[in-house]
């Protein structure tokens, strides 16, 4: 998989590189529009990750570019920019996601993946970990070939959980995940372990491995067994 | 007591008028008097000299009877041994209307034959009373009849020439800084009125510049900071990914997330206000805040779950609101966010849809907050809440957008907030 980021932040840059680099996914680094035009140009991408205020420009202008050159890349705009008129743009003008500065890196990140998802989507659409299967459309979990009863939200968490395999979740970012926008408001995170403790035991009860480990103080993990 | 300018104005007016009125009648009175009394004297004095002149050269004694029988105002009378002529009022009995009338009299020696005589004049001076009378009687009706019309005239041309003032004022009290009306510039004819609007607008323009300015930088300054916080944010996620974090490190990890969040939050909030301000909100739509309510009601029971909260539901009928959607579900969230971030254990909140109020009422500390500043930015009533001081504020100011109300009470150990709508 691989990702071009468009960010003139580099210190934001690096992090977020670091951050796919060790979730398997190759991410190239553009700080400005001329340099991105370029590497758009020559280089195919699964994914762009884009600021929209650039040294050279405005990161409206690389969406333009990429319609003109029917460029299919799914777009992710990554700003500081929070309002109604700059999202509504951004979307006419042709990105698939939009998420405001400060953000969790494993929110961005399973917002690539359900992206490529949506962008590869071949008739089924589907994330299947070890004997674990989620279809996306269905809203439906299937273990060992049983489908077993779990909430919209615990379907959410699962996918949060899998996609960020390995890494150690925050029960913050894990609880702005679930609350959407209602989370510039929350101030408890308590209900994320109600959440994580009923996933656990409906996997459990399924046969399933136990893939959630709480890493203390810090939050949680989904491991590989 | 403060009084309307116009008041003012005429109040001194009538206050002028009436003394004029009462210090000049009198002196009318008696100076018509004196006038007239003057013009009687004179006409005494000619009726003797024509009695001098014309008549006594060829009076004998003889005649003095046949004089008295025919003039009834004219008489010679034996001397009063006057050396010289007198004049003096007196009353007579008038012998038609048997009433006593002031007479004016005058009375002049003078020889016949040789021989003294009293020759005396007199003038009824009851038909100038009546004279004088409708004088001064006229005098004021005249002077009344000017005073009205100078009041009327007064008070239409004060009002005509007040009204760009008033106005003017009228805008002035209905202007609000951060509503976006204008003051609309009117020129009048009056340059008084001209230097004032000026000003005015100077003062408005010049306000508004700062005002827009402030407002602009909490806006730019919350977004500026968005981008050092999401470096803050993923150098913290990065750093837990390391697999040598000792339990102590993972202690100061975690308070030095739990400060992230909190600055994630107050920023979004602060620019949450600013956006308000700044009317990024202003398409509306209809709705029901039941559905509202209920569509999130859910992800409430959730969170009130840690604190074992029990959420009752007494919705008495629908309330269909024409507002901006996005607001009205901050400002529920943020009232049950409230509620349940303020509540005790085992406590519960109540949520009543009532005619067109909206009431939420929870448990909590068992006292009455303070409510001067409930609403005010970064006023806690108690420093160890957890809130960041802004929850409120946002609450006051959508319903302030609305022209919605909120008021907060205290009573059975329940604290309630209402949403007057």
């Amino acid at each position: 998989m691989k990702v071009l980021l468009i960010e003139d932040e580099i210190e934001l840059a690096e992090n977020i590189k670091q951050y796919l680099k060790s979730n398997g996914i190759i991410c190239e680094w553009a700080n400005d529009v001329h340099l991105a035009l370029d590497k758009i140009a020559i280089y195919d991408y699964d994914c762009i990750l884009l600021d929209l205020m650039l040294p050279d420009g405005n990161g409206f202008e690389i969406l333009k570019e990429l319609k003109n050159q029917n460029k299919t890349e799914g777009v992710i705009i990554i700003s500081a920019k929070e309002n109604l008129e700059t999202r509504i743009e951004g979307f006419n003008l042709g990105a698939d996601d939009y998420l405001t500065k400060p953000f969790h890196l494993s929110e961005l990140l399973v917002r690539i993946q359900a992206l490529i998802r949506r962008k590869n989507f071949k008739g089924n659409n589907k994330v299947i970990f070890n004997e674990i299967e989620i279809d996306i459309l269905s809203k439906t979990v299937t273990i060992k070939d049983q489908i077993i009863d779990v909430t919209k939200k615990e379907i959410d968490l699962l996918l949060y959980l899998i996609g960020n395999k390995n890494q150690v979740l925050q029960k913050s970012s894990i609880a702005e995940h679930l609350s959407g926008d209602m989370a510039d408001m929350l101030d408890n995170h308590d209900f994320v372990y109600a959440h994580i403790k009923n996933l656990k035991k409906k996997l459990n009860q399924a046969g399933s491995n136990d893939y959630i480990k709480t890493v203390y103080g810090l939050g949680y993990k989904w491991i590989n067994g | 007591m403060a009084k309307k300018l116009l008041h003012k104005t005429l109040q001194s007016y009538i206050i002028f008028s009436v003394v004029i009125l009462l210090t000049t009648a009198p002196l009318f009175y008696f100076l018509t008097q004196k006038l007239y009394l003057e013009d009687a004297e004179e006409s005494l004095m000619l009726s003797k000299n024509e009695f001098l002149q014309l008549s006594l050269p060829n009076f004998k004694e003889s005649d003095v009877s046949l004089w008295n029988k025919f003039n009834r105002d004219s008489k010679i009378y034996p001397s009063k041994n006057l050396t010289q002529d007198t004049l003096f009022d007196i009353f007579y009995v008038d012998s038609l209307t048997s009433e006593n009338e002031p007479y004016r009299e005058l009375n002049s020696p003078i020889f016949i034959d040789g021989k003294p005589y009293t020759f005396v004049v007199k003038i009824n001076l009851v038909e100038s009373e009546d004279l004088l009378i409708n004088i001064v009687l006229l005098f004021f009706i005249l002077i009344t009849l000017l005073l009205i019309g100078l009041f009327l005239i007064t008070k239409r041309l004060s009002n005509n020439i007040w009204k760009p003032f008033y106005t003017l004022l009228q805008q002035i009290e209905l202007f609000e800084i951060d509503k976006e009306n204008q003051l609309p510039y009117r020129e009048s004819n009056i340059e008084e009125f001209n230097r004032l609007n000026q000003s005015i607008e100077k003062l408005v323009n010049k306000n508004l510049i700062i005002y827009k300015s402030q407002r602009e930088f909490i806006e730019n300054a919350a977004h500026e900071l968005q981008t050092p916080l999401a470096i803050f944010q993923s150098k913290i996620d990065n750093l837990l990914q390391r697999s040598d974090i000792t339990k102590e490190q993972s202690t100061l990890l975690e308070s030095l997330n739990h400060s992230v969040s909190r600055l994630n939050r107050l920023n979004k909030n602060l620019l949450l206000l600013s956006k308000i301000d700044s009317y990024q909100f202003s398409d509306v739509v209809n709705f029901s805040l039941k559905e509202l309510i209920e569509k999130h009601l859910v992800f409430f029971k959730e969170q009130a779950q840690s604190k074992n909260i029990e959420i009752n539901i007494q919705f008495n009928n629908e309330i269909d609101l024409k507002a901006n959607i996005v607001l009205t579900e901050i400002l529920i969230n943020n009232l049950f966010l409230n509620a349940i971030r303020h509540n005790v254990v085992d406590g519960n909140i109540t949520i009543i849809l009532y005619k067109n109020e909206l009431t939420f009422s929870n448990t909590g500390k068992s006292e009455t907050l303070l409510t001067d500043n409930l609403f005010a930015r970064f006023s806690k009533s108690n420093s160890s809440q957890k809130g960041n001081g802004l929850g409120l504020a946002i609450i006051k100011k959508i319903t302030e957008l609305n022209n919605w109300t909120i008021t907060y009470s205290y009573s059975d150990n329940s604290h309630s907030f209402v949403v007057h709508f």
